[in-house]
């Protein structure tokens, strides 16, 4: 459950660029003829929300209606105490409160329209019991699936979104700077504490703890033995904006060699052919509400590419001389023509 | 060892209920389902796992990153990566449509999932999961019992980290990092701080910690995946006597709502207990919903798990169950204050958990 700063800045996120989203769906709704556009949110799927709206539900659920005309309005499980909190950290134009969000939300769109067109964000994944409810409350609404409608908006990244992820990246450049002491618990108090103090929303650390035996990332709990080489990720939201970076601890002359063929595989995205010759590689980005989808990479098939403009995080692990070394950082997709370019720096202090 | 344990029993559920395969589902938010079965703690996406009745676990997972994790976090069940979760996941259950199969909780399943036109139906089996997640094995009760052990120790750390002009996040960053110190991976936490403008917790905000706060929080730590809770209320400065006698409820009404613990009571009697105190100074409005959600709830694979501890919950307590009891709630003459403790229910009575003294501290101003 989320537990870092929760708050809305008018500097990082004024109104004008809540709005010009919201112009943005409403036409894309117009063109499809869609009376109320329905977004789920909770703390795994937060991500198509908080970028209209700024909210992040720390626990529990919501639905955002965003009505072809009028302001957006929220309809959250959350309790009707925690009202005067959601209106101080997000922009809606009004909450309401009920278990039954999907009941509660339906009720309302068809007290303005009751044969109204509804697009539902994520249709296939909407839990099951709120689509039911959202059937029950509207028995004559139409319901259809507003994912590819919704996804060409949100993938792409406007130059709030991009400040944002630099933020974040930068959080998680010090953070990972943080890394000191005696244990790899120590190192990721280290982490967790100086991200959580730069403002982190949220910070998800996970170790390698000894590269030459295996390079898959876990979460450590209780004591573990670090190796002569190892590896930490952070994973960082700032703002409703999440990012990715990995570091490895080895020696500074093959972080040196191995950060430039990453930079310059990274430039060749969406194409994945600059990860050639590397063990694995894996870009993940937002679509819809997840912040961090796998997109495409060496395990994932077609996949979905990112499109030009589009934010995304990339991890990737190679080999130099036979030490396996990980990496990862946040990206900005180019667009057709020029090269995609990291947005955090590699090398740590 | 827990996981297996609990895999056993929830096979042994299955039988019981005639239930051929179990869909488990869980994400960040709420997975004590999905842990249960899967063993896994899902950070990112959705994840479902799939049981058999042998015991074997199919582990779905839409996340990439925490795909890797969980093949080396929970290396006794089959791990796929599943971008498009709930048509891989409809493919398997296609192969055993003809089975008796289940879902829990079944509300949260991507909806495609429980389509009509699927060649399957997933009855609604929450409730067999819910009786295993609220009755605890001698294990889990350890689980449960250390994780309250690090609560106690956080709140150390919290009356240290508490200084008037710091902000509520600075205050929670210290708490966070001592808990990853100490090998603790999971915590759910919120702050409150102020006066009598106060009206609850939330997530931390950038207000600074002023003289004569009130601050609040509840601590929830977790081991392997086991959460306990504590609340405690502090002052920042000398406590006035009106914040005194306030808190003399609180502590009056916890140990009245502990104290109505034993094996066949019911979460209502706990509650009534606790809110009959407040009735009886004159405080029975601050027991509504207007003011406070619940007087307590289950605790373990979830920070809050039934039975919520509320007048109108019928679930009769028996031995093994771990709540948390806490009368939180606003009082007039002082704002919001918190007083909770974990406990588990024995034989004959109740366990309490939290050995952090049971009153209102105070810290330099």
């Amino acid at each position: 459950m989320r537990r870092g700063l929760i708050a809305r800045s008018l500097v990082e996120l004024p109104d004008a660029v809540f709005d010009a989203r919201l112009d943005r769906v409403r036409a894309a709704m117009q063109t499809a003829q869609f009376d109320a556009l329905v977004i789920y949110t909770n703390n795994t799927r937060p991500a198509g929300v908080s970028w209209l709206t700024g909210f992040v539900p720390y626990w529990s659920e919501a639905v955002l209606v965003v009505p072809r005309q009028g302001g957006p309005y929220l309809v959250a499980a959350l309790s009707f105490r925690v009202k005067p909190w959601i209106e101080r950290v997000s922009r809606v134009d009004d909450v309401l409160h009920t278990p039954r969000i999907g009941l509660k939300a339906a009720q309302q769109i068809a007290a303005t329209r009751v044969d109204a067109a509804v697009g539902i964000v994520d249709f296939d994944g909407l839990p099951a019991g709120i689509a039911e409810d959202l059937r029950e409350g509207g028995l004559q609404l139409t319901l259809h699936d507003a994912s590819a409608l919704f996804a060409s908006l949100r993938t792409v990244a406007d130059q709030a979104e991009i400040a944002l992820a630099s933020r974040a990246a930068d959080i998680g450049l010090r953070a990972l700077s943080a890394a000191q002491g005696n244990t790899l618990n120590d190192m990721i108090a280290g982490v967790e504490g100086e991200a959580r103090q730069l403002g982190a929303e949220e910070i998800y650390i996970a170790a390698v703890p000894d590269l030459d035996r295996d390079t898959r990332f876990r979460r450590i709990e209780g004591e573990v033995a670090l190796g002569k080489t190892f590896a930490l990720r952070a994973t960082v939201a700032y703002k409703g904006t999440w990012v990715r970076l990995v570091r490895s601890m080895c020696e500074a002359a093959i972080m040196r060699e191995v950060s430039a063929r990453f930079a310059q595989a990274v430039a060749s995205l969406p194409s994945g052919r600059g990860f050639a010759g590397f063990r694995s590689w894996l870009v993940e980005g937002c679509r819809m509400a997840q912040p961090l989808d796998p997109l495409i990479g060496s395990r994932l098939g077609e996949g979905h590419p990112p499109l030009p403009g589009a934010l995304v995080s990339v991890q990737a692990a190679l080999a130099v001389d036979g030490q396996a070394v990980l990496l990862g950082a946040p990206a900005l997709i180019g667009q057709p023509g020029a090269a995609s370019s990291l947005i955090a720096n590699l090398l740590y202090d | 060892m827990l996981a297996e344990e609990r895999r056993a029993r929830l096979v042994a559920a299955m039988r019981e209920a005639g239930i051929g395969h179990m869909v488990l589902y869980g994400n960040a938010w709420q997975g004590d389902y999905l842990r249960f079965g899967a063993d896994f703690g899902i950070l990112e996406g959705h994840g479902i796992a799939l049981i058999a009745a042998d015991g074997e676990v199919a582990l779905f997972l839409d996340s990439a990153t925490d795909a890797e994790r969980a093949e080396i976090e929970a290396p006794q069940v089959k791990v796929h990566l599943a971008p498009d979760i709930a048509r891989v996941v409809g493919a398997r259950l296609d192969r055993v449509a003809n089975a008796h199969i289940a879902a829990a909780p079944r509300r949260f399943l991507p909806r495609w999932l429980t389509d009509a036109t699927r060649s399957f139906k997933l009855d609604d089996a929450t409730a067999v999961v819910d009786r295993l997640l609220m009755h605890k094995s001698a294990g889990e009760i350890a689980a449960v019992r250390r994780a309250a052990q690090i609560a106690d120790e956080a709140y150390v750390e919290f009356l240290r980290a508490v200084r008037p002009g710091r902000r509520q996040y600075e205050i929670v960053a210290d708490i966070e990092a001592h808990l990853r110190r100490k090998g603790c991976p999971d915590n759910f936490m919120i702050i409150g701080s102020g006066g009598k403008d106060v009206f609850g917790m939330t997530p931390p905000s950038e207000r600074r910690i002023a003289a004569g706060d009130l601050v609040t929080t509840e601590l929830t730590p977790a081991v392997e995946g086991y959460f306990a809770q504590i609340c405690r209320t502090l002052v920042v400065g000398k406590a006035s006597e009106a914040q005194r006698r306030a808190f003399a409820v609180f502590v009056e009404a916890l140990e009245a709502g502990i104290a109505a613990v034993r094996p066949g009571a019911r979460a209502a009697d706990v509650a009534k207990a606790e809110n009959d105190v407040f009735r009886n100074y004159g405080l029975g409005e601050y027991t509504t919903s207007q003011w406070t959600r619940v007087r307590g709830h289950g605790m373990g694979m979830f920070a809050d798990s039934k039975p919520h501890i509320l007048e109108d919950v019928d679930t009769v307590l028996e031995p093994g169950m771990t709540l948390i009891v806490h009368p939180n709630t606003y009082h007039p003459d002082a704002g919001y204050i918190v007083l909770g403790d974990a406990i588990v229910v024995t034989e004959d009575g109740a366990e309490v958990l939290c050995k952090t003294p049971r009153q209102l501290f105070e810290v330099a101003a």
